[in-house]
Order: C-alpha cells, then sequence, then structure tokens
C-alpha cells in the first residue's frame, strides 16, 4: 500500500482525523521545524521503561506496543498505540524516566521531537498544548481502565491474563 | 476566616503563601485573577465523598488543604486506593477535560479546603492562559505515570508482602527522611485502607505487619513506624 504519510505535516491527508496532528498553519509550520522523520522495522524497540525520556514520537503509521515489565522479565502489555498518538510524552513533560515499553509492532513511521523543542513549542502554541491536555485525559482514562481490570480481578487467574 | 473544622481558610489564591510551592498554583498574575473569578473556595468535613466514580463531570476541585483518598471500586464492593492526593493536586481533570465520567471516587480523609471550578470556566480558562495549560499538562502526565506504576505494582508484583515492602519504601523517601538510616514515617492509614492500597485483604497486612516487627525490620512507635532495617526490606520489594 502507498503511503499517504509525508514529510511535511501540510501534505498529510490523514491530518484532520487525528487528534494531535490537526493544528493551525503556524503550529504546523512550527511543529514541520522541530520534528525529524523516521522509519522502524517491526519489532523495534523505540525506548524502554527506566530510561530517560529524552524525546516524544507521534507515530504518523503503524501500531505500537506499549507494556511494563518486571526485572525478571514478566510484562503487562498496557494498550497498543495508534497514529496520531504521542509516545513517551507523559515522561517527557514529567522530565523524568519512561514508565513504559514501546515496541514497533508493524513497520512504523514516527516524528520524534527532542524534549527542550517540545516545551519550547508548547508554550508557544496554545492549541497544540491543548490537544496535548486532550491526549494524556484519554490515556489517563485508559491507564485507569488498565488498573481497574488488574487490580479488582477476582482471581489471581484473571489478575495474569494479560501477564506475558 | 476560621471554618467550623478548625481550618483557616485561603479565600485568595493571589495571597496564599504555599502557591509557590504547588504545581498548578504556581501561575502568573493573570492567570491567578482569571481564577479567582470562576473558583468556589468550599470546605468539607473529614469523610466527605467529592465525586463518584461513574459519575459525569462537574468540574475539577483543587485541594488547597488536607488529604483526598481516590479509589476505585468494582460491583461487589471491592476498593482499591490508587493515591492519596496532597495539596496543590488538581483533582478530576481527566474526566473535566475529555467530558468521559469521572474514573475515580474522592473522599476526603481530613477537614480540607478545595477551591471548585465548574467544567465550562475552566475549560474556557484553559483556552485562555497558555502558562495554565501547561500546568495541566504536566499534572496529567504525573497522573498517568502514577497509573503505569500501579499497573506494574498490580500486575506484576508476586505476593502482598512485596508490595507492602514497595509501599513502607516509597513513604519513607518522602519528607526529607529517604538519606536516613532509620527513616521514620507516619502511618496516616488503617490497616484496611492500606490493603485497599496494594490489593489484598485486611488480614494478610497485619499479619505482614506482625511478620515485619518480629524479624525487627520495622518498629511501631505510637502511629510512627520506624524502618530498622532498610536493606532487609529492599530484598523483599524486589523479591521477584
Amino acid at each position: 500500500m502507498e503511503s499517504r504519510i509525508h514529510d511535511s505535516c501540510f501534505e498529510c491527508t490523514l491530518r484532520p482525523d487525528r487528534l494531535f496532528c490537526d493544528l493551525p498553519a503556524d503550529a504546523l509550520e512550527a511543529f514541520d521545524l522541530i520534528k525529524c522523520k523516521t522509519q522502524h522495522p517491526r519489532g523495534t524497540i523505540l525506548f524502554r521503561q527506566g530510561h530517560p525520556a529524552h524525546a516524544i514520537q507521534v507515530v504518523c503509521e503503524g501500531r505500537v506496543r506499549l507494556s511494563v515489565s518486571s526485572d525478571s522479565g514478566k510484562r503487562v502489555v498496557f494498550r497498543v498505540a495508534g497514529p496520531g498518538e504521542i509516545l513517551g510524552l507523559s515522561a517527557v513533560l514529567a522530565g523524568g524516566n519512561h514508565e513504559v515499553n514501546a515496541e514497533a509492532m508493524d513497520v512504523c513511521s514516527l516524528a520524534t521531537v527532542k524534549r527542550k523543542d517540545l516545551l519550547r513549542f508548547l508554550r508557544q502554541h496554545r492549541e497544540a498544548c491543548l490537544q496535548v491536555v486532550s491526549l494524556l485525559s484519554q490515556d489517563l482514562h485508559v491507564a485507569y481502565d488498565r488498573v481497574r481490570s488488574i487490580g479488582l480481578a477476582r482471581t489471581r487467574r484473571a489478575r495474569t491474563a494479560s501477564v506475558h | 476566616m476560621l471554618s467550623p473544622y478548625g481550618m483557616d481558610i485561603i479565600e485568595s489564591c493571589l495571597t496564599c503563601k504555599m502557591r509557590s510551592e504547588r504545581i498548578f498554583c504556581d501561575l502568573p498574575t493573570s492567570a491567578l485573577q482569571s481564577f479567582e473569578g470562576i473558583k468556589y473556595a468550599t470546605a468539607y468535613p473529614k469523610g466527605a465523598v467529592l465525586f463518584v466514580e461513574g459519575q459525569a463531570p462537574r468540574g475539577i476541585f483543587v485541594l488547597c488543604k488536607g488529604r483526598v483518598k481516590l479509589s476505585i471500586c468494582a460491583t461487589d464492593g471491592k476498593t482499591l486506593i490508587l493515591k492519596i492526593a496532597e495539596p496543590g493536586e488538581v483533582l478530576g481533570l481527566s474526566a473535566t477535560v475529555s467530558g468521559k465520567a469521572y474514573e475515580l471516587t474522592a473522599e476526603t480523609i481530613d477537614p480540607c479546603q478545595v477551591n471548585f471550578v465548574k467544567r465550562e470556566d475552566f475549560l474556557r480558562f484553559l483556552k485562555d492562559h497558555a502558562d495554565a495549560c501547561f500546568k495541566v499538562a504536566e499534572q496529567l502526565s504525573e497522573k498517568y505515570n502514577n497509573a503505569c506504576h500501579e499497573v506494574r505494582s498490580l500486575g506484576l508484583s508476586h505476593s502482598a508482602a512485596e508490595k507492602l515492602a514497595r509501599l513502607l519504601l516509597e513513604w519513607s523517601s518522602k519528607n526529607g527522611e529517604a538519606a536516613k538510616q532509620e527513616p521514620r514515617l507516619k502511618l496516616a492509614l488503617t490497616h484496611e485502607e492500606i490493603a485497599q492500597m496494594i490489593g489484598t485483604s485486611r488480614e494478610t497486612v497485619t499479619r505482614l505487619f506482625a511478620d515485619l516487627k518480629k524479624r525487627q525490620i520495622v518498629q511501631a512507635k505510637g502511629s510512627t513506624l520506624v524502618i530498622r532495617n532498610k536493606n532487609a526490606l529492599r530484598v523483599i520489594a524486589s523479591s521477584n
């Protein structure tokens, strides 16, 4: 299938359907200047839990598996992120380490933005900041659902059903 | 003004002395002045429910004084405490922003002062004030990281002993006690509430505390818990 994602966000035909990407022209122009487009094969580990968060990655194409893991290698799949979602957002904004592991499930096309550039961009572009707040709120709803399904499962079997 | 709960009510955010120490509250004067116009300063006694899980979002609650228990509940009544919110935290934030139902129940565990802001007013405030919007993003990030931590703890811990040890180490790292050889922590929660924080029964928590005391890993002095052997507690916490 031919990719409909372009190097410039201006030319991307999928933009209006995506929560973060549907920004006003001046914000898009500024975003184009700070982003770096990359492609990753399936199975690539994009970042690991506990590693410092230096940049966010906007998913342009493909799916990314987000999981949390223990030292012994046990894993709970947190959720699957799709196009238009931002990876590493909360860790970058909080200035800490990644809370989850991110692994490409398909060939993924990503737009990477360094922390310093992102913080400046969000302070200068209110619309983008509002989109980020909306995205974080949605992420948080999903996270609480996971807490509910794992923490309130009646049996140990149900609790460990999503542990790999 | 002194409220019936023996608490000084901070009427204006502009004159609040604690403002600079709190993530959300440390806003520029123009944003603070707008916030003053939309907030309702209210005092609640211990045990008051600010909002319940599943309720349509009315607005946000900025916690000025006191502590609030944030929990989720299963249909069979089983409760899980996610966090004890401290002053400066904004409650009901993601539900208010997204318009989805509150995903947690918030109940005061002390007499509290809370600044309530209606949803429509808050959304307008965020659109008008970029600094406030940025601070909200920071608060949401912190909450998300906390939820990830909770999933890891609940989903990947082997035993209740491990989860209790982790919780005690986490609490002991606050209030400047982290570097101490024998950190002290104030046990402000009952065994029942601690059980609800780590997803186990009250009986298990009582048994685990008795075992930790017997092995001289912790020592209770009234409601203060002294961690006598931090290394032993770390070993229990990382036993998976």
